[in-house]
């Protein structure tokens, strides 16, 4: 069976976007299947890199305008229904959803998001995915073609990139300038600042148990002496106590520390799924029927600013004898 | 400015963090009908609002006041597709100002049905509120599809962008959005009308009506909507939903769980960094 995986070249995310999809269709997709990519740019200039990036031999290229998801969506529905591709793959995040489920509303085919994993049956293609806020998966079949699919942002590739030796099958120019832009005086302001969050080795993070802001605060100021990143979970932000780029989980940014220390949360699905890619997970919270406490490798039962100061103060001072 | 018609969509969800995990796994144990799983017991849960849909409701209030510093009307609807869990929810929203509500009658479980919740938001907006401009949570419920702010905007033909952080009113038929893209912080502006769907907005709770207001707009009444009104068949819709949920599992994410030793504060600390961490934090 064939299938396309969607990359949007103009996006500041392609990178990521094509590791993910390349390490989803080596071990989250199986069947038979032969597929394409096919890579959406808008500067010829990014064409050699793009190619380079896709997570498929065969290639196609549309050049297209830029953040313009109205006209990617009319240009894959045409495709699609031309050429009758019965899956197409595309990243997770917010464009991907965009243009799997407009795809799908166009076709009158089926759209999910955020698969774990998609298995090609004979008549139905069965797709794995959270829900419940992360605390059960859902097995869900997709009946109707074209099935409209975007990854888990869990997926990911850190593993070197072999070349692939790609086979650039088209390259079309579907610019088209006729269309009036949904969107006036559009400008990326910044890139994302969890960056460092997503990369960071050494992570703590604060929950609702620190009580206020001031022990949000304290326990940010231990983190720092720790040589720590520093995130919260989403009450700690909701309540204003730090600002929502230090947001860790489902809604936030998802880690993958070698060490990493939660501080007086519960240890919610949603937040959990932020973390458990961690090496080494301790918890601190006197509640020892917390998830947390189960679902950590060490745990505290106590206090969580005042373990977390001590604990800093003891790292300090380990650090200052090196 | 011409006067701006806004509705809120938003969702009632059972709070999942008050849920025992026996219930999880049972969830999990329960078999199908018709091939179709049939979810989780959480109807004895308190419910809470979807955290984006209350950001987007509390949005909406700030941007009809916004509005008004500059002497333009706004009218404010709320709609929530749901069981009457959500009537609470809507007589809050009636003492803030919010001059409309209305609960689309869910005759059947929609956890799972994105489509045909969009199509019932959409029918309402097409049919009964002629909004300009709708605001609801980019994701929510036990599916948490993000698909349905989406699936609305088709079926209207309006724009849409998702993970909307701020919204601000221009001196026309435009508003200034910020939204978190994948790849940063985007800023826009959007010709009216559209579909918006707020994100992890720093505006999150939604705030309190005092005891007057709800005095003074206690008489104020929520409409109630039916799929046969608005044309939607909704038993139909949930027989040809392309995407079915079919089983459940639960997750274990359980670890080792030591539980470190210690008398103080001070001990318990060192205990856990000479048994566990030291050796982590040198490789670090």
């Amino acid at each position: 069976m064939r299938f396309a995986a969607i990359l949007d070249g103009a996006s500041g995310a392609a990178a990521q976007q094509a590791q993910a999809l390349g390490a989803f269709l080596r071990e989250g997709l199986s069947g038979d299947l032969a597929g394409e990519t096919l890579v959406f740019y808008g500067d010829d200039s990014d064409r050699k890199r793009l190619v380079e990036l896709a997570p498929t031999r065969a290639v196609r290229l549309i050049k297209t305008a830029a953040r313009r998801p109205d006209r990617m969506a009319e240009i894959l529905t045409a495709l699609v229904r031309g050429e009758q591709i019965p899956l197409l793959l595309f990243p997770g995040g917010a464009a991907g959803t965009e243009l799997a489920t407009r795809l799908a509303c166009r076709t009158n085919g089926a759209v999910l998001t955020d698969a774990l994993s998609v298995e090609v049956g004979p008549e139905h293609l069965l797709c794995r995915k959270n829900v419940y806020s992360g605390h059960m998966v859902g097995r869900f079949a997709l009946t109707a073609r074209p099935w409209c699919v975007t990854i888990d942002a869990s997926w990911n590739d850190e593993r070197a990139r072999t070349s692939l030796g790609h086979d650039v099958l088209s390259d079309s120019d579907e610019t088209d300038e006729t269309g009036a832009t949904p969107f006036e005086d559009l400008e990326l302001v910044d890139p994302p600042a969890t960056g460092n969050l997503a990369d960071s080795r050494f992570l703590v993070v604060a929950g609702r148990g620190a009580g206020s802001r001031k022990g949000v605060e304290r326990i940010a100021a231990a983190a720092g002496r720790m040589g720590a990143s520093f995130g919260v979970t989403r009450p700690v932000a909701m309540n204003a106590w730090a600002p929502m780029d230090r947001l860790i989980g489902v809604s936030g940014t998802r880690a993958a520390p070698a060490l990493c220390i939660v501080v007086g949360a519960s240890g919610a699905p949603a937040l959990y799924w932020g973390i458990e890619k961690a090496a080494f997970i301790v918890a601190i919270d006197p509640d020892e029927h917390a998830p947390i406490v189960r679902n950590a490798d060490a745990a505290v039962l106590d206090d969580g600013v005042a373990i977390i100061e001590e604990l800093a103060q003891i790292i300090a001072a380990e650090r200052g004898n090196d | 400015m011409s006067s701006l018609r806004i509705l809120v969509s938003f969702k009632v969800t059972p709070d999942y963090e008050a849920l025992r995990e026996a219930d999880w796994l049972a969830g999990a144990a329960v078999g199908t009908a018709e091939g179709a799983a049939q979810g989780v017991e959480t109807r004895y849960v308190r419910r809470i609002l979807n955290c984006f849909d209350e950001s987007a409701l509390e949005i909406a209030l700030r941007l009809s006041e916004a509005r008004a510093e500059r002497g333009a009307a706004t009218g404010l609807g709320a709609l929530s597709v749901g069981g009457r869990e959500t009537e609470p929810y809507l007589k809050t929203l009636l003492a803030l100002g919010y001059d409309r509500a209305a609960r689309g009658e869910a005759e059947a479980a929609l956890d799972f049905a994105p489509a045909v919740v969009a199509a019932l938001i959409a029918e309402y907006v097409r049919q009964v509120d002629h909004s300009d401009l709708l605001l609801l949570g980019c994701r929510g419920g036990p599916g948490d599809s993000g698909t349905v702010p989406f699936m609305v905007a088709e079926a209207l033909g309006w724009p849409c962008l998702t993970q909307v952080i701020e919204v601000e009113p221009l001196p026309d038929d435009r508003v200034r959005v910020a939204c978190m893209a994948d790849d940063g912080l985007l800023r826009a502006t959007l010709r009216l009308p559209c579909v918006l769907a707020v994100g992890n907005a720093v505006v999150s709770q939604l705030r309190v009506p005092t005891l007057t207001d709800r005095l003074a707009r206690r008489d104020r009444r929520i409409d109630i909507v039916s799929g046969a009104d608005l044309g939607v068949d909704i038993a139909g819709e949930l027989r040809r939903e392309p995407c079915v949920l079919v089983g459940l599992e639960a997750i274990d994410r359980a670890r080792r769980g030591v539980i470190i030793g210690g008398e103080t504060p001070r001990e318990k600390a060192r205990v856990l960094f000479d048994s566990h961490l030291k050796s982590v934090i040198e490789k670090l």
